[in-house]
This record gives structure tokens, sequence and C-alpha cells, in this order.
């Protein structure tokens, strides 16, 4: 060592002692010299730190409040450089933590470590089990996306359920007695504050305790004893790298960690599950119907939970210990059980074939399943929204999705709608899920209204009156004025006018909304269908086309299936210019002026329409 | 290294007498004091979810026009104001509410879509016999009933809010029904349903 250098560490030495604390860290004797199966310890620390330092930077990005909880983690998943790596190193490290400790935990207790002396660091050791757990149960809600927000509040529903002091707990817990704010604030507290420094006041001791014990070494011994420095430093340094190294390919491959749709307490998340490593819970709880359910959630666990810190008493004797391996062989089976039936579970739609006997697990799975699609959908709607020029509102991302149509639109056409009509596009023969089961439609088919597609079908002798448009069942119109008047007259057409109509018609439903007028496309086809509907072909004998026959008698053709004509007939289709006295059942849906009266309002009725239109 | 041989100072014995004996004790108090009283201001301000008084809201759901008699349950958002900490958003979909009318009845019946088991979201597909909950698979008659009884997940059955029926004043006297509910959040997991207010 270079004088300077050794005389400021004299000086340091001095005043500090630090060669003695740096002697006594490095020269701990290992019994039998180092060996593989003693890392596990030392990665758990190394996770854990590693988990401070991302969790740290994470931190300084995160806002926690309902406005800005998602948005705030959205914005380092992707606008933030290497926000998403950040993210998915802290994501999965805490899997790889989860994993660490089941490990160091079964080779203890397999290996009787918890003998005396070393009782008090074994129970310490199943105490910083617990507020790891602690830390993942409350990270997991933070990014206050539906994932989180589901599962955490069927989680603290749970707790409520405890004896005596549950509902207490649950509101101290959540802030109140619904999710908010103070939810965020208080889990953020808990989850960077107070569990990581319990975490720290009980892994000093446990280290300490550790040290003064000294390694418990497996029989039989390898070789002859040798110092913690360097062999199994080395080793334990070579093992952290190796999970830090795991976690970062993990992280890759994962694109960080996954961000669903922001939290909505109005909007279930059909598929909230807890994170893989409490599925176990998930599914036992499964087990205990009605007011049993105390036993799965408390009493159950509770009881486990005083035997794993009572281990070391039980296993004093060797039938103790056997008792002790064999609780750990039957917990770990039974959690790895648990998993995996909780995931056939989920997945059962997607492995299996529906049959008469499996109908209820099936159609709970295929639940999940629509659920789960349907998340990615919203998922990743709302990012493409939140990443548009537009950006993010004051009020938040929430905002964003409620007045979008693309992800209103089929909610909404769903609950007022699909009683009667259906949204099936018969191109590729999908069924879509907002149908009412697609058989027992009694409207229309409402799939890509105005289009040409769509018009040439009404001007077809052969479509007109089938199930999708005027021959929906009980259909007064299936042998009605237009089906008959398409079915004598069309035939007779001259098809390029037919042709010339059908686009002249598609082209009026881009009179008003954002669909891309084929005006300029095809011009002459375009006008020449004009005039062919306003004079020659007679549509005007009976329907009102711009000036001409104001009358009426049929249906305004004039802005067809534009966003103003659409608007219009769903405030009102019995009104004189659509249907009239002739109105089958389609409910006027906003014919007052006055809002507070209608059925829909503007705003609710524009998310319907421009999802119809595809706007 | 790990029996540090320690300083006398430390060895060295305190002769007991009342003087010491007090001394102690109000070392010990003054300490607690000292600790304890930022504690406790922090206590009492984290308890503070324990003293606010709420209510439940009366909320407006729809038409009677807009539930047909069928027995078929309708799914609406629960519309109010809803207040958070500091935030006031003004209707905001707080819940939502199933509301079946059967057949001849003049009220409708109103389900609240939270689960009685873990406050998951109840689904209902339309031309379902079966409300069906996603989280456990609890499923319910269109009544609300259990379908499988007490051999269910769910506690109880579904829970049923109260419905009131009001007329809108309008000139001609003949202003629309409405549908107004107490939205009541019930706990989850008892066999009762108790209000979390
Ligand atoms: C003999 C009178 C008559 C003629 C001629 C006629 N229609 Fe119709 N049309 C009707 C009636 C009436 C309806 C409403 C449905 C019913 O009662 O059958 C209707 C409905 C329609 C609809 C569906 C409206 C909606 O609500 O979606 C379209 C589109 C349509 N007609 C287009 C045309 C076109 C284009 C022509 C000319 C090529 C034409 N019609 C000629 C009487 C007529
Ligand atoms: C009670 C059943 C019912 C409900 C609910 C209903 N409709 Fe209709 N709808 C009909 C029927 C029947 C027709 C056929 C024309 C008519 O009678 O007005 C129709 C026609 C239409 C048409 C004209 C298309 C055509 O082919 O002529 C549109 C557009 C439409 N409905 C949109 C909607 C929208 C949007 C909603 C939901 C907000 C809705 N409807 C709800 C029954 C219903």
């Amino acid at each position: 060592m270079s004088s300077p250098l050794r005389t400021l560490v004299d000086w340091l030495d001095n005043r500090t002692g630090v060669r003695g604390l740096l002697h006594e860290a490095l020269y701990e004797r290992v019994p039998g010299g180092a060996r593989w199966r003693y890392v596990w310890g030392s990665t758990l620390v190394i996770a854990f730190v590693s988990q401070m330092i991302t969790g740290t930077f994470l931190w300084m990005a995160y806002s926690p409040s309902t406005q800005t909880a998602w948005e705030s983690v959205f914005y380092i998943q992707y606008e933030m450089t290497g926000g998403w790596l950040l993210r998915g190193l802290h994501h999965y490290m805490a899997h790889a933590m989860v994993v660490l400790l089941a490990i160091h935990f079964a080779q203890v207790v397999w290996d009787g470590a918890y003998r005396a002396p070393r009782e008090l660091n074994f129970v310490i050791g199943v105490a910083l089990m617990l507020v790891v757990f602690g830390l993942s149960l409350t990270g997991y809600l933070l990014p206050w996306d539906q994932k989180g927000y589901w599962a955490t509040s069927v989680g603290t529903n749970l707790a409520s359920q405890a004896p005596v002091v549950g509902p207490e707990f649950k509101k101290l817990a959540i802030g109140g007695v619904d999710y908010g704010h103070h939810t965020l604030t208080r889990f953020l507290a808990l989850h960077a504050g107070v569990l990581p420094g319990l975490l720290i006041a009980l892994l000093v001791p446990h280290i300490a305790l550790f040290r003064r014990h000294g390694l418990h070494a497996r029989e039989p011994l390898k070789g002859p004893d040798a110092m913690f420095w360097p062999d199994q430093l080395l080793k334990d340094s070579i093992a952290a790298l190796g999970v830090v190294a795991a976690v970062f390919v993990l992280a890759i491959y994962g694109g960080g960690a996954e961000l669903t749709a922001p939290a909505d307490p109005a909007n279930p998340y059909n598929a909230a599950r807890p994170e893989w490593y409490f599925l176990f819970l998930f599914q036992f709880l499964k087990w205990f119907p009605g007011e049993l359910e105390v036993w799965g959630a408390f009493v159950i666990p509770g009881v486990i939970v005083t035997t794993l810190f009572l281990m070391p008493w039980i296993g004093r004797t060797r039938g103790g210990h056997l008792f002790n391996v064999g609780l750990l062989v039957i917990l770990l089976g039974g959690v790895v059980l648990l998993t995996a039936q909780a995931v056939r579970d989920d997945y059962f739609a997607a492995w299996y074939e529906r049959t008469e006997a499996n109908a209820h697990k099936f159609d709970a799975s295929q639940a999940f399943l629509d659920a789960e699609k349907n998340a990615e959908r919203e998922a990743e709607r709302v990012i493409e929204l939140a990443r548009s020029p537009e950006k993010i509102p004051p009020t938040g991302a929430l905002s964003l999705m409620a007045q979008d149509p693309y992800l209103q639109g089929p909610k909404l056409f769903a609950q007022n709608c699909a009683g009667c009509h259906t949204h099936v596009d018969r191109s590729d023969g999908a069924d879509s899920t907002h149908n009412m089961d697609g058989k027992s439609a009694t409207a229309p088919n409402l799939f890509g209204l105005g289009t040409r597609e769509w018009v040439a079908a009404i001007l077809d002798p052969d479509q007109v009156a089938d199930a999708d448009h005027f021959g929906y069942q009980e259909s007064p119109f299936a042998e009605g004025t237009m089906v008959d008047w398409v079915q004598s007259t069309v035939p007779d057409l001259d098809q390029e006018h037919v042709d010339q109509v059908v686009a002249a018609l598609a082209a009026e439903s881009a009179s008003s909304g954002n669909r891309v007028n084929e005006r300029g496309v095809d011009k002459q086809k375009i006008a020449a269908g004009f005039q062919l509907i306003k004079e020659e072909i007679g549509c005007t004998d009976c329907h009102k086309f711009h000036e001409v026959n104001n009358e009426g008698g049929a249906p305004d053709l004039t802005g067809y299936m534009s966003r103003d004509w659409l608007m219009d007939f769903i405030r009102n289709p019995s009104s004189e210019r659509f249907y009239g006295e002739y109105n089958d059942r389609m409910p006027a849906f906003a014919p007052h002026d006055n809002p507070q009266l209608n059925q829909l309002d503007d705003q609710t009725l524009g998310l319907i329409v421009d999802w119809l239109r595809g706007d | 290294m790990k029996d540090k041989s320690k300083p006398d100072l430390v060895n060295k014995t305190v002769s007991w007498n009342r003087r010491t004996f007090f001394e102690m004790l109000t070392a010990v108090v003054a300490g607690t004091v000292a600790i304890a009283t930022p504690f406790v201001v922090g206590v009492v301000s984290f308890l503070s979810p324990l003293f606010k008084k709420n209510s439940n809201p009366q909320v407006r759901i729809a038409l009677l026009s807009q539930i047909p008699d069928d027995g078929m349950p309708r799914s609406f958002p629960v519309v109010t104001d809803h207040v958070d900490a500091w935030t006031k958003y003004p209707e905001q979909r707080v819940g939502s509410v199933y509301l079946v009318r059967n057949q001849g009845a003049a009220k409708p019946i109103a389900f609240t879509a939270k689960c009685p088991h873990a406050g998951c979201f109840i689904g209902y597909k339309p031309g379902d016999e079966l409300f069906r909950c996603p989280c456990h698979t609890s499923a319910f008659n269109l009544d609300g009933t259990r379908e499988r009884g007490d051999a269910e997940v769910a506690p109880r059955d579904m829970d049923r809010l109260p419905v009131e029926l009001r007329t809108v004043e309008s000139t001609d006297d003949n202003g629309p029904t409405e549908v107004w509910i107490e939205f009541i959040d019930f706990q989850t997991g008892h066999k009762e349903a108790i209000s979390t207010v």
C-alpha cells in the first residue's frame, strides 16, 4: 500500500477501528471450507440491497395519489430512459427474493440449523420472511393498475374478515372506507419506509447472531476449515451476480414489469389474481366456503406460522426434527400443488374441451380468459392514448379512458343495445363478445354500419331480409316496404347503377364525424349515384334525400349513418324523420330536451356512435 | 475476538439506595414520555379514518321505463359525487347495480354488484340464468340467492339495496318515474350483511 493511503487508513482506523471491523467481517471461520450451499443467505442480502437501490430510484419518480400513481408509473415505464428496466429489475427481484427465501428456509429446516443456540435467530428469520411478504403485498398495489387494485382489494377485504378487529384493521390499512389517495400514501409509507426499516432492524441482529454462532456447517465436512475471505466471499459474490443476471434476463425478456389499465373502482377486473407466489393461498381459500373462510384465511395460516416460529423447540428431539422436515415437505408440496391447481383452473378453457360435466369450471375459466384478454386490450389502448401527443389530462388517465369510444363503446353497447342488436363481423366469422349469445338477436346487426358493404347488403335482394338486416327475429320489416321494393325492383336494375347508389349512400356517412370521405376517390361514381338516388331510381318515392321529398314516409337518407344522423336516430327513432309510427321496438334513448329525463346523455351517445362508426 | 475484555467502568456496580431508585424511575419516565409524545400524536392522526363519519348516498339509477318487467337483470352504473380525501369527483361511477323487475312488479329489485364474499364484481351476461363472480366462482340465481346454497364460497346471498321510485316533477303531471337506491357498501365475508359505514 502506498504510504499516503496507508496514512489515511491509519487515521481512519485510529478513530473508527475500521481495520478490526473489516478483519472481523472477512476472517470468519468456515468449517470444512467454502461451499456453494452456504451462499443463499448472502444472495438474499444482495437481493434486498438491490431492491433498496431500484426502489429508491423508483421512489424518485413515483407520486402516490389516485390521479398520479398510475400516471407516474406509466411515465417511468414508457418515457424515462431505462425506466422499464428499472421497474423490471425491481419487479423480478421481488420474485427472486421469494424463491431465495424458500430455498434458504428449506435448507435451514432440512439441516436442523435452528437448534440451540440458534433458536432466536431462526425466529428472527421467520419474522423476516413475513416482512418480505408484507413488502410484496404492499408493492403490488402501488402502480394503481387494475391488476394490483383488484387483487389487493380482495386481499384487504379478506383481512377485514379477521375476527374482532378486522373491519377496523382494514380501515386503517386503506386509510378510510374506500380505496383512495390515503390507501396509496399509506401503502407507500409501509412499502418504502416502515417495512424496509423493520427489515433492516431484523436483518442486523440476524446477521450479528449468525456471526456470533458461526456458520452451521453441513456434515460431512468436505475439507479443512477455511476463512470466509477469500473463498466463500468469492462464491457468494458469484451467486449474487448469478441472481442479478437471472433477474436482468427476466426483466429484459418481460419488457419490464406489466402495467395494466389504471385502477377503476367501477370497472371490475375479472382476472384479478395475486402474484403467483400467493396463488396457493387464493386457491386454498376456495376450499372454505362461507363462514368457514375464517379457517382458511386466518386460523390455519395462523397455526402454520406459529408452528414455524416454534420449530426450533419442536426440533429438539430427533422425532421433532423429523416432524419439522415432514411439515416443510408437506407445506412446499402443498404450495406447489395448489399453485398448479389454481393455474389449471384459470386456463382450463384454453386446455380442455367443454363437456356437460365440467361446464361450471369451463365457464369460470372462460370468463377469466376473456377478462384477461379484455384487460390486455384496455391496457394497450390506454397506453396508446397516454403516449399520444394529447398526453394525460390533469384528471388522470382514467378520464382518458372514460372518453374513449374504442374502450367505452363495446361496454355501453353491451349495456344498452346488445339486448336486441348484435355487432358481429361476418367477414371473419368471429363472434364478438358483447353480444347476447348471437343467436337470439331481435334487431339488425350493427357491424360496419354505413359502409359500402352495409349499404350493398340492404340493396341486395338476398341479404336485405336476412337475420343481420331486416330479417331479424319477428321483424315487421321482413316483409315490409323496403324489403319488398328491393326484392321486386333491384334485380331489374343495372348492376352498375346499383354500385353507384351504394357508393353514394355510403359516402353520406362521411358528411359528419371522422369517417374518411370517399368522395375524393370515386368522385364520378358517387356523383352519378347521388343523382340516381335523388331523381332517377325511385328511392325518393318514399325516402327523403337532401332537398327532395320532404314528406318522408321512410327514413331520411340525407347524411345516412353519419354521426349526426345516427345521434338523431338513436335519440328518437320514432321521430317522423326516421321510422315514425312504424318504429319496431327500438327505444328512444334521448327524446327529451331536458337531459335529466333521458336515458343516455349526449356524451354517452357520442361514444356509442363513434365506436359503431369506427371513428 | 468475541469476548472483548470490557472496560472496568461497566463492571462497577452501583450501590442501590432510594436515591438511585428515583433517579432510575425519573430517567425511565422522562425517556418514555420524550419518545411517546411524537409517537402518540402520530398514531392519533394515523387512526383518523376510524373517527370519520360516513353516510350512504341516495343515487338515481335509471328511469323505470328502462327496466321492463321481464325478470332479466340489467346492469347500471352507480353515479354519484365521490369524495376521496381532498378530491371531490363530481358524478363518479362508484359501483354498479343490477336491477331486476319481475313480471307484474311495480318496483325493481336492486342488487349491488359487489360480491359478498371478497368484494369482486359479480358479472352477468345477458341471457344467462346465473350471476357469476369471476374471482372465486360463486354463482347466484337471478333472485340473488346462491346457486348452491351454503356450499357456495359466498357466505350470503347477493346484497339487496333499498329501492325508491320517484316521479319527476313536470308540467303535465306525467313525468317519468325514476329509480333511486340507497347505495350501501356492505362488509364482505360475513353471513349477515353489515354496512361498512
Ligand atoms: C317503396 C318505398 C321505398 C323505396 C322506393 C325505397 N325505400 Fe328504402 N325504405 C323504405 C321503408 C319503408 C324503409 C323502412 C323499413 C321498412 O319499413 O321496410 C326503408 C329503409 C331503408 C333503409 C334502412 C334505413 C335504416 O334505418 O337503416 C335504407 C338504407 C334504405 N331504405 C335505402 C333505400 C334506397 C337506397 C333506395 C333506393 C335505391 C330505397 N331505400 C328505396 C321504403 C322505400
Ligand atoms: C328493444 C330493442 C332495441 C334496443 C335496446 C336497441 N335497438 Fe336499435 N333497433 C331496434 C330495432 C327493432 C331496429 C329496426 C328499426 C326500428 O324499428 O327502428 C333498430 C334499428 C337500429 C338502427 C338502424 C339500423 C338499421 O339497420 O336500420 C340503429 C343505428 C340502431 N338501432 C342503433 C341502436 C343503438 C346504438 C342502440 C343502443 C344505444 C340500440 N339500437 C338499441 C331495436 C333495438
